[in-house]
């Protein structure tokens, strides 16, 4: 394979063959390889073919000729030797002979000196030891203060996309590890923008910054800046490079500087691309954690919150002389938007009841309570159950939540077995008569908290002793199975209809059983939500 | 779920395809599809919901939610073609009484002249 010259220089790379026998270096027209640059002597070096090999000569050069970063007056060139020529390396020389012809060389192996390549690896560690436990601001300075390292630019910053793909400014650093203003990028936007869509690096020299007047931060040259941009790139784990799965660019990492030298040469942005991917993970590992951190905070709060509604609720048993009684709830989420309650009214009897807020979770379990508080407060100083949901219905309306509502039944019952009971919305109870018999309570008025004025009416029956009032909520005959099938109201009836003259707590199991046989470990979709009240007789 | 509007006479005709539920956000679609056909002019509205399996508990408020909005606004919302499920639904939550039902669009669209 024939010996040729890579050269890469701020306007691009290109690929020049060695075929002469002494092949000259410099700046003058006559050169074999011309190069314009103020560093470069007129007849700088040459490199002459001897034999099998390339000797490369200094020609008494001004600013000198380097190989990999030693001066040298005459070395023999082996294939992938690294050529300078003066004091910096705006202009790269490679030296190649392999049939391997691959100008793209990734990664580490782009980096010159052996100082770079320590600098890197230390540089790379430090990134690997963050880990993902740091918090996301540390790991951006961090990685914005070793770019500036890496590269010799004076000032960078990183933007991150936000959940809706908009770029967003992070954190800005100059060198001397000073946090920079986010307004000292006044003119930078484009670039950046441009560098997330296409997931391509972006060097530009001689960038003007528009707007003068927006850097008086003494750090800051104001001028002609060149700024290399490069993605931050997460690749898609486990996936092979060849099955084509785009990486996925979460940001952009923007360095500029007014030394083109550096900035502009192909070594710095390749330097700076491998650094990138590893700095993408480590920002990308710090998000994940901070948002973990945050759902795991959520998920405690939910946690103390399930505890206090369980607190709010009354005991699941309960027994008066006349009466007893066993309920449960079970919420589908940590929390839930059904409730019961249960209170002794004196002359009046024992007052009980269920409900089920619209909705789920958190938001139907703050309803919950409050429809929960109101009803303990009215039913005391109401004349029947039917004035309470009339009061309840009224309290909720003045702080109505649009299209929130409640269902709710309540009843009481006096010691002689007069059971009065009124409905808001609920689906209607079932009383399983210690003689065999079934009856609906179907009387009532309207959902609560939707309808101003709504009325509600009142019933009475009157229970023998062994009859049990049984309530659920909706979670219990809209449970689904597998094959999304309703539970329904027959399957309740098959269900309670071999449970007349049994205990509460007997049967309150009996019915949560066989919703959970029926649906067969599907996910439950609803609150579930029962309670079985025994009149025992008067005493 | 899917909504689609057309108008026959000066009745607008609003077909709802697919659940109305909280969870596939249909509730707030809803409110904002009447909501703006109220703002454009529209007082008269037939709610056809021959196409809709499923309302939930959000779903429902949200239909007497834009119910008293129509009303509120000097509009009139019918439903027509409610499935058995939706009717056996607004009769365990008396709300059966709230709404103006028809069997069919036509009877709905009839009920306006």
């Amino acid at each position: 394979m024939d010996a040729r010259l890579q050269v890469t220089d701020g306007s691009g790379r290109k690929v020049v063959p060695i075929n002469k026998a002494i092949f000259l270096i410099g700046r003058r027209t006559a050169a074999d390889l011309q190069l314009n640059n103020a560093d470069v002597s007129r007849e700088h070096a040459e490199i002459a073919q001897d034999g099998a090999r390339y000797l490369l000569r200094d020609r008494g050069s001004r600013y000198g000729t380097f190989v990999n970063g030693e001066q040298v007056t005459e070395k023999t060139l082996e294939h992938g030797d690294r050529i300078r020529l003066g004091r910096t390396d705006a202009i790269e020389l490679v030296f190649m002979t392999d049939a391997s012809s691959s100008t793209h060389i990734s990664g580490l192996r782009e980096i010159g000196s052996d100082a770079d390549l320590r600098q890197m690896a230390a540089i790379l560690n430090g990134l690997r030891a963050l880990g993902s436990g740091r918090v996301l601001e540390e790991v951006l300075t961090l990685v914005l203060d070793s770019a500036l390292d890496v590269t010799k630019a004076e000032r960078g910053f990183i933007m991150l996309a936000r959940p809706d793909g908009e770029l967003e400014f992070k954190t800005a650093r100059g060198r001397g590890k000073i946090t920079l203003p986010g307004t000292s990028f006044t003119t930078s936007a484009k670039i950046p923008r441009e560098v997330f869509q296409t997931g391509e690096s972006r060097i530009v020299g001689d960038l003007m910054e528009g707007n003068l007047a927006g850097l008086h931060d003494g750090t800051i040259a104001i001028g002609i800046r060149h700024v290399l941009c490069v993605p931050l790139s997460v690749h898609p784990m486990a996936a092979a490079p060849d099955q084509g799965i785009a990486p996925r660019v979460i940001g952009v990492l923007y360095l500029d500087g007014r030394e083109r030298s550096t900035i502009l040469s192909q070594q710095t942005r390749s330097s700076l691309e491998a650094f990138a991917t590893q700095a993408a993970l480590a920002i990308e590992s710090a998000r994940l954690y901070a948002e973990a951190a945050e759902k795991a905070r959520i998920e405690r709060d939910l946690l103390v919150a399930a505890q206090i509604q369980q607190a709010l609720l009354p005991t699941g048993s309960f027994e008066t002389p006349f009466v007893d009684l066993a309920a449960s709830s079970l919420p589908c989420r940590t929390v839930g938007g059904d409730f019961f309650d249960y209170l002794e009214l004196g002359a009046r009897g024992f007052g009980f009841g269920l409900g089920d807020v619209a909705g789920k979770g958190a938001p139907a379990a703050l309803l919950a309570a409050a429809v929960q508080s109101n009803f303990i407060a009215q039913a005391p100083v109401s004349s029947d159950p039917a004035d309470t949901l009339t009061r309840v219905n009224t309290a909720l309306l003045r702080r109505a939540i649009e299209a929130r509502f409640a269902t709710m039944f309540h009843g009481v019952v006096d010691q002689d077995g007069h059971l009065s009971y009124s409905n808001g919305g609920q689906e209607p109870p079932l009383v399983l008569q210690a003689n065999g018999g079934m009856l609906w309570l179907e009387a009532g008025g309207p959902v609560l908290g939707l309808l101003p004025g709504a009325t509600y009416e009142f019933d009475s029956v009157l229970l023998q002793p062994g009859d049990l009032v049984v309530i659920c909520s909706d979670g219990v005959t809209e449970a689904r199975n597998a094959a999304g099938d309703e539970f329904g109201r027959e399957r309740l009836i098959e269900t309670m209809a071999g449970c007349h003259g049994g205990k509460p707590e007997t049967v309150l199991e009996r019915l949560f059983e066989a919703v959970r046989v029926f649906s067969q470990g599907t996910p439950q979709g609803d609150d579930i939500t029962g309670l079985v009240l025994r009149y025992r007789g008067a005493r | 779920m899917q909504i689609d509007q057309k108008m026959v006479g000066d009745v607008m005709v609003v077909t709802i395809t697919g659940d109305i539920t909280l969870n596939q956000g249909g509730d707030v679609l809803l409110k904002d599809k009447i909501q703006s056909l109220l703002q454009q002019g529209q007082k008269k509205l037939v709610l056809d919901l021959g196409g809709v399996a499923y309302v939930d508990s959000a779903g429902l408020g949200q239909l007497v939610q834009i119910h008293a909005t129509t009303k509120n606004q000097g509009g009139s919302m019918r439903l027509a073609n409610t499935t058995k499920k939706l009717k056996d639904l607004l009769v365990v939550t008396k709300l059966v009484t709230v709404f103006d039902s028809y069997d069919s669009q036509k009877e709905a669209l009839a009920s306006f002249s």
